[in-house]
């Protein structure tokens, strides 16, 4: 990874660091900038409040050029992380084609934030949850509470 | 491969006879109970739940009996592997040892002894026998078969697969039975092999016999079951005596592979295919998965390239000046995040937003759009109508594609030149949306229609956008 790459990177730790979005801790190793460990509340009022989810943010050795990659280490009953034990997601800013250098790791929790209050159905990772969430939303939060209580407590 | 299997006479209808030791078949009521091809009296009634071609089957799908003929000697697929026999059947068993390049010859496999025979009531069987030479696969040999030829790597890839085939049977061949047997190799020595493929169509190329009307019978095969039986003779020699008798060793040919994890041949295939087994899938979120591959790689061919090297250089640099400085005096290339101070060089592009040549030079050369609003620097003709989505009558924030994805940030504030900046200690969107209507503005009269001398002319452009 370049001198470039992880000036960046700390320079939005400390960032990061002074503005802390709500719901939020970062883990920050200094011996491995590359990777860091988020615990991310579920927002109040969606379906996860209450659970607590450990998110992963791995820099490609190319950022900013490439985007980083967010996994979900907490199992989330969502459609737009893959319900495996990568826990991935790929979607909105974090799709490599659409990834631009001027965005943010902060840009990136904020979208995850959103979107565990309001799920992006059309760029659904796992179709079946995204279906149920459109035409069966109370199955959905069932399912998603059960979810929290099982894995995110 | 099942009793069911419609092309095997329905031994209610007559008795059908098996001979254990040539594995022929035929009609008692014409030829007794004695083989009339090998004389052997170890022979068997065939019936239903009782069927001892069952115990000698090598993995065939649905359609097909197994029809062994006594005077080929080798029990199918045993591995026969004599030296001192089978060298001498090998024309190119000479060449071999002196010369390396030969040896890309003499392991495509052979097929002798090649018959089509017609045996018993509407059958047809083929039979071939493979020889092949195999020189163990020591380091010589393998560079020898790499090095020159493109074709080596080809053919020792196959003469590899067929290697491991044999290491496989060769530990799992025990005693040899019949005259050929099997030699226990030793030692990494060119070693002949033969496989022995044997197929037996079920097909009835003959008018169906108006005295003995057996069941209605396709005529000719699925090329897939007559593939499964040439991976079966390929493969693991035991896996048909794997099924217990009288179970139904039946199921689709896929399932048959299944049970077979070490089948070279099926390596092959998923070495092409990348794991799968074919353009089918079962499950709905197996196609959304395939779906989703071809939406990325279709995306990835979509993206813009990269910008040109004369492109990149020949962009505008101009040093950074007060205006374009924040209300509180800094600002930062959005690429790296670094402060730019007064009279530092900057790299303009077309559409005005500002970063360090480095750092954007390193974001054009992989993609030719601008980082933050996707313009592209390189001049086309089509450019000028393709400003809209990009350019200044789309620039309200609300309008940017970009951020009306979920979560999107305000950036729209941020490395345009009148607003370049994020400043540091402040929560960032404060200042986007304090200057957002100024950036509109300033996006506004950026707006290119012709790129050419954009620079120079852009001033007097300013006012074309309300």
């Amino acid at each position: 990874m370049s001198a470039s790459a992880k000036k960046r990177i700390m320079r939005e730790y400390t960032e990061c660091m002074k503005d802390t979005p709500a719901g939020m801790k970062i883990n920050f190793d200094e011996q491995n900038m590359t990777k860091w460990e988020v615990l991310m509340d579920g927002p109040e009022g969606s379906v996860y409040a209450g659970g607590h989810f450990k998110l992963e943010i791995i820099f490609p050795n190319e950022y900013p050029f490439k985007p980083p990659v967010v996994s979900f280490r907490t199992k989330i009953y969502h459609p737009n992380v893959s319900n495996d034990d990568k826990g991935s997601m790929c979607l909105g800013l974090l799709r490599p084609d659409e990834w631009k250098p001027p965005n943010k790791v902060v840009a990136v929790l904020r979208l995850i934030q959103s979107l565990m209050v309001e799920p992006n159905i059309d760029d659904a990772i796992e179709p079946s949850i995204g279906n149920e969430y459109k035409e069966n939303r109370k199955e959905f939060e069932k399912s998603a509470k059960d979810w929290v209580k099982r894995y995110a407590k | 491969m099942s009793e069911s299997t419609p092309a095997r006479p329905s031994p209610g209808q007559r008795e059908m006879m098996f001979c254990h030791e040539c594995h022929d078949e035929w009609y008692r009521d014409e030829r007794g109970i004695i083989c009339p091809e090998c004389g052997s009296e170890f022979t068997e009634v065939i019936e239903d739940g009782n069927d001892p071609r069952d115990n000698d089957m090598y993995g065939h799908g649905p359609g097909f009996d197994y029809d062994d003929d006594d005077d080929d000697s080798l029990p199918a697929l045993e591995e026969a592997g004599p030296h001192g026999v089978l060298r001498d059947h090998n024309p190119f068993r000479a060449a071999d040892d002196d010369d390396p390049e030969e040896a890309d010859i003499s392991q495509m496999p052979q097929f002798q002894n090649t018959r089509i025979q017609n045996t018993g009531p509407g059958r047809y069987h083929f039979s071939a026998t493979i020889h092949q030479t195999i020189p163990y696969p020591g380091p010589a040999s393998a560079q020898a078969g790499n090095g020159a030829n493109p074709v080596g790597g080809i053919t020792s890839f196959l003469s590899n697969l067929i290697t491991n085939a044999g290491m496989l049977r060769q530990q799992q061949a025990e005693a040899g039975d019949g005259q050929g047997g099997s030699a226990p190799r030793s030692g990494p020595d060119d070693a002949p092999h033969v496989h022995r493929f044997a197929y037996s169509s079920g097909a009835h190329l003959h008018p169906r016999d108006g005295d003995n009307p057996g069941p209605r019978l396709e005529p000719v095969d699925g090329l897939n079951n007559v593939l499964s039986e040439l991976f079966a003779a390929f493969g693991d020699p035991n896996t048909a005596n794997m099924f217990p008798p009288g179970a139904a060793p039946g199921g689709p040919p896929g399932q048959t592979f299944g049970g077979r994890p070490m089948d070279p041949f099926m390596g092959l295939f998923a070495a092409l295919s990348s794991g799968q087994h074919g353009d089918f899938v079962t499950s709905q979120e197996a196609m959304d998965r395939i779906v989703s591959q071809l939406m990325e790689q279709t995306a990835t061919s979509n993206a813009p390239g990269p910008a040109s090297q004369a492109d990149i250089d020949a962009l505008h640099r101009k040093k950074i000046t007060r205006d374009m400085l924040g209300d509180d005096g800094n600002a930062d290339c959005s690429i790296c995040m670094d402060a730019v101070a007064p009279e530092e060089e900057v790299t303009e592009l077309p559409c005005k937003h500002w970063f360090h040549h480095q750092c954007v030079s390193a974001w054009l050369k992989e993609h030719d759009t601008c980082p933050h609003c996707r313009k592209g620097i390189t001049k086309t003709d089509g450019d000028a109508p393709k400003d809209t989505s990009a350019g200044a009558p789309a620039a309200t924030s609300s309008a940017d594609p970009t951020t009306n994805m979920p979560g999107a940030f305000g950036v729209a504030g941020e490395g345009t030149s009148s607003n370049p900046f994020v400043v540091p200690g402040s929560s960032p969107p404060g200042p986007a949306q304090d200057t957002s209507s100024s950036a509109q503005q300033a996006r506004s009269s950026a707006h290119d229609a012709a790129p050419a001398n954009n620079h120079a002319n852009a001033p007097e452009r300013r006012g074309w956008w309300p």
